[in-house]
């Protein structure tokens, strides 16, 4: 992340107490992860040791410190999604992109997760693919959507309701 | 747009509305939140350019609403005047309903609901049964208003209870009235609302923080996220009251971050409260003031718990801490601190608005009201269901869920998700209350009610829950870090057909001994879907552990698989997929699985295009 | 406290109010189990071992966390709680090694107590998930190994509450949980300060000492608790001896000044002890050579010659130096036999270095020259002013003191020129030129007077000289100031502010302000500011001069001077001197003697012919190191008396072994005036002697008896001489702690001074006008060089460079210079450059840092072969006699070869 971005959000929450979960919620907005050397200047700019500040960074699941892949696969893997087969079309998506849930493909172009419940039940088993819902999901469809993705396709998504 | 300086102000500004508004009866209502997962942001799209492309845009309108409640039909609209409910539409039925409902005043026959049973087709959405059995009274605006237009809720009566409770009460009478009521709170625990605001009114602190806990975590459970969606002001207004019957002038609503309509929804909501006057210093004129804040969660399950709730809030590590104290004595930094659930707080304004002889006078003796529960799992209309307390088990899935599909047979319904219970078929006709919930070994929870019919298997779903419970742990205390991790290798073993009935003690065992050890809720809880399953499907268990079988065919370690000659169609993926390279035949050959090399990894099973791989 | 009743285990019991139900239950005798919860930190309930039944609960309560309530019903020992307890203890035992047979924890793993307590042998969870993390052993103090962790969480509460630096942190969750530097960072590049209060936390062998890996286990361990040999801070710790070794320092929470807290070198700083370089035989110079002899003949030959100098030219013409590491009855022996014995007043200590100017002007000031008030009163001041004292360095025990105020609110003020690691959470950081202390300080008095900010009352009621004072300052506006000091006028504004309108303020110093030509006037102008804001003479306030060395204080106290007996009578009164007399039955001498630094320059002139130096090493301490080699040289005579062979003793006639604290019985007197006990652990190594039984057998050889018993027998003449020391005994201190002044076994001791009234009466303003250092940078000599201590090393590093952590983890010299001049010199971070001063030269490398200004470096003392003190100015203070340690003049120019250090 450039460095004036960086201290921007610093200085937007400098001195504000409870700020240090926004601070790296905004950071990762810019930069798609947290890298060591962001959490230790928000821990500098903050004033909260760095120690606290990887301690917060690694307990929330939304959190990466590592570089993701591109799109982003939520796989539901709640109850509703769970009893009606989410675990296959999971299983498939993993052969697929040779990976395990929780790390992106080798080439960074998708980044596989699961999620606990999408709020979505009636689409189960669902998946969402940066902001798209895809429901009733089977090893079989899962493929032809993931092929929606390769190359650049399919960016225009869901618009995001924030914009 | 004014801004209320009296409590007048609110009252006349909503007179001008309606007036305005008494001419524009005719509307479609279009679902924007949960639909769109399904496309209604593409239905919407088409059925107003279908509008301006007739010049109707002005007559007739398009509200973008919250959720219906019904999504197994979604996307979903309802036309008016009529109540004419349209489901499963796609961007081209547009023109056609605007051609047929809206110019000609037909209804488009094919878009109806069709009654599964008779197949016969009912217009009007209140007449539906999903609809017809339900209590709207926390869902009452949701797929009606347009959640991001204030003026939406004040013409349908929003924030008169407020200014009545601001005028006309002391905080104490807003108290006792919410006491009298009979609410409690819809997070789970059931605590009596009314009583927990007395503890934080009496609290004597300069600085109070009332907080909403909007971090809706379960597994299968929605009804927060419809209500912020598609109803936001109602759980607003509730706030305001709140604040002012406990004396606090600053609040949070720490919301999941995975509800991104929820936070946009919320923050145009507090930009429209600011703007009217209803936040902020002085509020219509009297000594109350109120500040608000969004707090996003960051994905910890852990955080709807209040204590590591206010811990993320102050930018901690969401662990809990030993209660006592109390949030109500010593919550965010060190401050009283009263943390409402969303639906509790829906529920505040209609209280006050109509007193709580007529709040009490709906559900149990013990449990007022109405409760949303999201309706999910093996089950026909999926979605968002409001019934009075006391309403029985089978009336909601059969009268209002429609009844189990693909003609399999109920098998036991899951309440509060991984900290809940199931209930078997004998309890099918439990009324739906706090206590009569407890006494079968089950909680009321939150509100996810996951239906499993006969495929389901109960060790699976346990081992599924204890996953999930074991993967949410915050890890500091010892029960909970390891008994839940334990707790799911013995049901591992189980599932995989290693287990011994030795194992099945010590899984009792623990269970036990987690839940009346462990520090918080999560923990507590958390044994409670091995609890009931053992009580209620021990069998079950024992069919996995003496006689190595899933009866329910769900657990791929203790299933045969083989192929099925009529149906293979020798394409040899099945083969190609095999790790263990125990299926044998070429392309053009009938495949075979050598079961002494077969690992019961299932993968032939999912890869097959022909469902050819069968198993026993 | 009220006291409240309740029922534990079904009997009706009482309490006090605010007690957890484990607090109340071990107050009546009922001992519940514990893991993550530690009497010193504050509960976190984390590890449920401590559940009990508590009626009308539906769950069951962490006793250690739940405060007990009237008429709650406990029962700790039911049926239900055992077996939660079980299932807890196999729960950890299921992912822990079980490698008790040779973990260096057993008999002290809590886990492996409870285990067997509660019949917990094995788990029943088989094959499960157990953690597989590599042993980190990535510094040279402390082993990690966090497969035996149980995430109780004591070591992340110990950094945090009790180290207040939060180096470590729980990271990930669940099972996963793990306790992490950030990013899994090595400790030493953490920020540790490995003071090892998480290793003294741990209760398994998660975190174990390194040196004790493999050594003994708990049972075969004889703890001897004894007072820490370095600074003055008076830590009490536990000497761990098994065979007649010391093999490990354990800390013990019931210690009053320090608790649980230890640092680094009082935790890992004893390898020393045992060292084979310690001196076991006297040594007597042959041939020019040092050579082994017996006690007989070393010590015939010492009598002998002092008494022939005696005789020859006169008692004068003998010098001693006596030891702020030795013990008080040591000191006191030793002025006694320079007195009594020799019949001059020429004794002196290092004290004379470092706080004499402390002496001198709070004398002057106050009536007494001490720390006002205690250490754990530090934690009370809502305002903490820090002015030439790197406290986390040099006090490391106090420092908590500071950062457990900073963290409870109280703001601090740091007056320093260089940038150290309080100013991270200080409020305000003044950065003054150095040697510009009266002129800040001025400065201060001049804002908080013409603001009104002045304590009327106190001023008119407790001291005399305000008008003076007040005309003195008022030329010091803060824009003259700035001129001066380099601080900022407007910041010197808020600061003095915030100083003066605090309830309570404390000011903390250090030798950034003794060791000053201008040191007496600095001390003066700190009181002046006390004085003016009323903050003396009351809890959280004071004027505070941390002194440096374990028993600096003590020795001062002792009459380690030239100028007084013990307890600071005067020589020159003839009372005092009448008393002394009579009761050591000998003629004393009246005029005050030598300091330390004009026994040096008397000895160069040759007026000076005999010293007898017990444990000091002028070598390297003293100024200008060249000039004290010429001094020693010269003498006829040098006897040192020290457990090692330092710079000192190899230039000596005769060597006589001594033994070292973990030998002695004895006390020391720390910075707070507290009188604590050293006793004695372990034999002294080969023939080496007591050191006051090495004073009395040579006293004896001048026919004069010293012959104690014991050291508690010479603390009995002490207190009967001494009138501030009146009240002290042995069997009271090790009961309770005595704060001098305590004239009587009756009286409590005196933890603040200047209660009601000054030791003098009234306090006395002085008027005091800057005058800057003796020597300033210039064209030839363009840097000023400061010098001072480092966390790891002591005095002049004869214990911590033989004690094997600490030389390790800092073995070598090295310079502090700011980036920016690095870069216009062309240094690179580790090169060697040679410093210069007009009085010496060392090679050194630098480590480039921006903790000093431009236009400064600093370099520790430590380290006799790159010495600090060969460049220093023997300047002096004209009344304290104290040199100008702090300020010099200096060069620095980088080596040609790229020889390069490991970065420090």
């Amino acid at each position: 992340m450039s460095t004036s971005a960086l201290t921007e959000i610093i200085e937007r929450y400098r001195g504000k107490p409870g700020s240090l979960i926004p601070a790296l919620q905004k950071a990762q907005a810019q930069m798609g992860y947290l890298s060591g050397e962001t959490l230790e200047q928000i821990s500098k700019g903050l004033g909260i040791p760095f120690s606290r500040v990887f301690g917060v960074a690694t307990f929330y699941s939304q959190f990466y410190l590592s570089p993701r892949g591109k799109h982003t696969i939520k796989v539901c893997v709640g109850t509703a999604c769970h009893v009606r087969g989410a675990g296959a079309a999971l299983q498939a998506l993993e052969e697929k992109l040779g990976v395990k849930a929780g790390n992106p493909t080798e080439d960074l172009s998708f980044q596989l997760e699961t999620v606990a419940c999408l709020g979505t039940c009636f689409l189960a088993p669902a998946i969402m693919i940066d902001k798209d819902y895809y429901g009733e999901q089977t090893p079989k469809t899962v493929g032809k959507i993931l092929k929606k993705y390769i190359g650049g396709g399919a960016d225009a998504g869901t618009p995001d309701p924030e914009e | 747009m004014a801004r209320f300086k009296t409590f007048k102000d609110i009252a006349k500004y909503r007179e001008k509305l309606n007036k305005e508004r008494d001419s524009e009866a005719t509307a479609v209502r279009v679902c924007m939140t949960g639909c769109r997962a399904k496309g209604a942001d593409a239905f919407s799209e088409s059925l107003k350019a279908e509008l301006k492309k007739r010049g109707l845009e002005n007559k007739f309108k398009v509200i973008e609403t919250g959720c219906h409640g019904f999504c197994s039909m979604s996307p979903v609209a309802v036309v008016e005047p009529g109540n004419i409910f349209y489901g499963n539409l796609k961007p081209e039925d547009a023109a056609e309903i605007v051609e047929e409902t809206v110019v000609n005043g037909r209804t488009v026959e094919r878009l109806l609901f069709a009654d599964p049973a008779t197949q016969e087709k009912i217009v009007k959405e209140k007449e539906i049964p999903f609809y017809s059995h339900q209590k709207r009274l926390v869902l009452k605006n949701c797929g009606v208003v347009d959640p991001r237009e204030i003026d939406d809720y004040i013409c349908r009566g929003g924030y008169a209870a407020f200014s009545k409770a601001l005028e006309t009460m002391k905080p104490e009478e807003v108290v006792e009235e919410i006491l009298k009521s009979g609410l409690r709170g819809r997070g789970g625990a059931g605590f009596p609302t009314g009583l927990k605001w007395r503890f934080a009114n009496k609290e004597r602190s300069d600085k109070k923080f009332l907080v909403c806990n909007a971090d809706e975590g379960d597994p299968g459970a929605f009804m927060d996220r419809a209500v912020l969606e598609g109803d936001p002001h109602a759980v607003l207004e509730g706030m305001l009251i709140g604040a002012y019957a406990i004396g606090s002038d600053e609040g949070y609503i720490y919301v999941r971050a995975e509800y991104p309509i929820a936070i946009a929804h919320l923050n145009i909501a507090l930009k429209q409260m600011e703007e009217l006057g209803l936040l902020g210093r002085n509020i219509l004129g009297t000594k109350f003031s109120f500040d608000l804040h969004i707090k996003e969660g960051a994905g910890a399950f852990v955080c709807g718990e209040e204590t590591a709730l206010m811990a993320s809030i102050e930018g901690k590590r969401g662990t809990p801490r030993v209660r006592p104290p109390f949030p109500i004595q010593s919550g965010l930094w060190g401050h009283p601190t009263c943390i409402n659930n969303v639906e509790t707080l829906a529920n505040v304004a209609a209280i006050i608005e109509n007193g709580s002889d007529w709040y009490a006078s709906m559900g149990t003796e013990k449990s007022k009201g109405t409760k949303v529960f999201a309706l999910a799992g093996m089950i026909r209309n999926t979605g968002l269901v409001e019934a009075p307390m006391g309403m029985t088990l089978r009336e909601i899935i059969f009268e209002v869920g429609g009844g189990i599909p693909n003609g399999k047979k109920f098998k036991a319904a899951l309440t509060g998700g991984p900290s809940g219970g199931c209930i078997p078929e004998q309890f099918l006709d439990l009324p739906i209350d706090y206590d009569s919930l407890a006494k079968v070994g089950a909680i009321m929870g939150s509100g996810g009610l996951i239906i499993m019919d006969e495929s389901t298997c109960v060790v699976d779903i346990a081992k599924y829950f204890m996953t999930f419970t074991q993967s949410e742990s915050c890890g500091k205390c010892v029960p909970c870090r390891m008994g839940t991790k334990r707790m799911l290798e013995l049901l591992e073993r189980i599932t995989d057909g290693k287990g011994t009935m030795k194992d099945l003690a010590l899984l009792e065992e623990t269970a036990d001994i987690v839940k009346d050890t462990s520090l918080c809720g999560l923990g507590q809880t958390a044994p409670n879907p091995v609890i009931t399953t053992l009580k209620y499907f021990r069998d079950e268990y024992l069919a996995h552990i003496e006689q190595k079988k899933c009866p329910s065919l769900k657990c791929k370690a203790l299933l045969t698989y083989t192929v099925a000659e009529d149906k293979c169609k020798k394409c040899h993926k099945c083969a190609e997929s095999c790790p263990a390279n125990a299926i044998s035949g070429q392309k053009k050959e009938i495949h075979k699985i050598d079961q002494a090399k077969c690992v019961k990894c299932g993968m032939c099973h999912t890869v097959c295009p022909f469902d050819a791989i069968e198993l026993s | 406290m009220n006291e409240i009743n309740f029922f534990i285990d079904g009997r009706e019991a009482e309490a006090s109010d605010g007690m957890t139900i484990l607090e109340a239950a071990q107050a009546n005798g009922v001992d519940i189990p514990h893991l993550c919860h530690a009497e010193y930190l504050q509960p976190t309930g984390a590890c449920r071992l401590c559940v009990v039944e508590v009626e009308g609960q539906r769950a069951l309560m962490p006793s250690c966390a739940v405060k007990v309530s009237p008429d709650m019903k406990v029962s700790t020992g039911t049926e239900r709680v055992v077996r939660a307890r079980k299932m807890v203890l196999e729960l950890l035992l299921s992912a822990h090694p079980k490698d008790c047979m040779t973990c260096d924890m057993a008999g002290k793993c809590l886990l492996q107590k409870y285990c067997y307590e509660y019949g917990v042998s094995d788990t029943r969870f088989k094959g499960g998930a157990i953690y597989n993390y590599p042993e980190h052993r990535d510094n040279p103090f402390y082993v990690r190994d966090y497969n035996k962790c149980i995430l109780c969480g004591r070591c992340v509460n110990a950094c945090a509450e009790i180290q207040g630096d939060f180096i470590i942190d729980f990271a990930h969750r669940g099972f996963a949980t793990m306790i992490s530097t950030p990013l899994n960072r090595n400790m030493k590049d953490s920020g540790c300060v490995f003071c090892g209060n998480c290793v003294a936390a741990c209760p398994t062998g998660a975190l174990r000492e390194r040196d004790a890996a493999g050594v003994a286990r708990e049972w075969e361990l004889n703890k001897v608790s004894t007072t820490c040999p370095y600074c003055g801070c008076g830590c009490q710790l536990d000497l761990n001896v098994k065979d007649g070794k010391v093999v490990k320092v354990t800390s013990n929470p019931s210690a009053p000044v320090n608790g649980v807290a230890l640092c680094s070198k009082g935790r890992f700083g004893y390898g020393f002890i045992h060292s084979p370089e310690r001196l076991t035989v006297p040594l007597v110079r042959e041939d020019g050579e040092l050579k082994p002899a017996t006690w007989k003949k070393a010590l015939d030959f010492a009598a002998r010659r002092l008494c022939d100098i005696q005789g020859e030219s006169g008692a004068d013409s003998i010098a001693g130096l006596a030891s702020a590491r030795c013990t008080n009855e040591e000191n006191y022996l030793f002025q006694k036999f320079m007195r009594a014995v020799i019949g001059t007043n020429n004794v002196d200590h290092c004290a004379r270095l470092c706080h004499a100017s402390t002496v001198a002007g709070l004398a002057i000031s106050f009536g007494s020259g001490a720390m006002t008030n205690t250490i754990a009163d530090i934690s009370q001041a809502d305002v903490i002013l820090i002015t030439g004292s790197n406290t986390t360095e040099t006090h490391p025990i106090i420092a908590l003191q500071v950062k457990k105020a900073a963290r409870r609110g109280a703001k601090i003020i740091v007056v320093e020129p260089r940038r150290i690691q309080l100013c991270d959470i200080a409020e305000i950081h003044l950065c003054q030129k150095s040697g510009s202390d009266v002129a800040w300080i001025n400065g201060f008095i001049n804002v908080i007077i013409s603001e009104g900010l002045h304590d009327a009352s106190f001023i008119e009621n407790r001291t005399e000289g305000f008008e003076e004072m007040k005309a003195a300052v008022k030329k010091y506006t803060p824009e003259y100031v700035e001129n001066i000091t380099g601080i900022p006028a407007d910041a010197l504004r808020a600061a003095a502010r915030v100083y003066a309108t605090a309830e309570k303020a404390a000011i903390l110093y250090s030798m950034g302000i003794t060791q000053h030509t201008s040191g007496t006037n600095n001390v003066m102008s700190v009181a002046n500011l006390a004085m003016l804001t009323g903050n003396i003479g009351k809890p959280g306030t004071g004027v505070n001069p941390l002194r440096g060395q374990n028993n600096v204080q003590g020795s001062c106290d002792m009459g380690a001077l030239p100028n007084v007996f013990s307890g600071y009578q005067q020589v020159s009164n003839p009372d005092a001197r009448k008393k002394f007399s009579a009761a050591w039955k000998a003629e004393l001498p009246e005029s005050s003697g030598l300091t330390a630094t004009e026994m040096m320059r008397a000895a160069i002139k040759g007026d000076i012919k005999a010293m007898y130096i017990m444990g000091e090493n002028p070598m390297v301490s003293d100024p200008d190191t060249g000039h004290v080699r010429k001094a020693l040289e010269k003498l006829d005579l040098l006897i040192v008396q020290d457990i090692f062979i330092t710079e000192t003793a190899k230039l000596a006639d005769v060597v006589l072994p001594a033994v070292c604290f973990a030998e002695k019985d004895g006390t020391f007197t720390n910075t707070e005036r507290r009188v604590q006990r050293v006793r004695a652990a372990v034999a002294a190594p080969g023939d080496s002697k007591q050191d006051w039984r090495i004073i009395g057998e040579l006293a004896m050889r001048f026919g004069y008896r010293m012959d104690y018993e014991s050291p508690e027998r010479i603390m009995e003449e002490i207190a009967s001489l001494t009138p501030s020391y009146g009240g002290v005994d042995y069997e009271r201190i090790d009961r309770e702690a005595v704060h001098w002044p305590c004239p009587s076994k009756s009286h409590p001791g005196t933890p603040i001074l200047h209660i009601g009234a000054f030791t003098r009466g009234k306090g006395k303003f002085a008027a005091v006008e800057f005058s800057g250092p003796d020597e300033v940078p210039d064209a030839d000599y363009p840097m000023t060089l400061i010098t001072g201590r480092i966390l790891y090393h002591y005095h002049t590093g004869t214990m911590t460079r033989r004690s094997r952590p600490l030389d390790e983890h800092v073995p070598q010299a090295f310079f502090q210079i700011n980036p920016e001049d690095a870069r216009s010199l062309n240094i690179a971070d580790g090169q060697f450059c040679d410093v210069t001063s007009r009085r010496g030269a060392i090679s050194i490398a630098a480590a480039i840092s921006d903790a000093v200004p431009e236009g400064s470096i600093f370099i520790p003392f430590h380290f006799a072969e790159a010495a600090a003190n060969a460049l220093t100015n023997s300047a002096l203070d004209p009344i304290a006699k104290i040199p100008e340690l702090k300020v010099c003049a200096a060069r620095v120019s980088p080596k040609e070869d790229a020889q390069r250090m490991l970065k420090y």
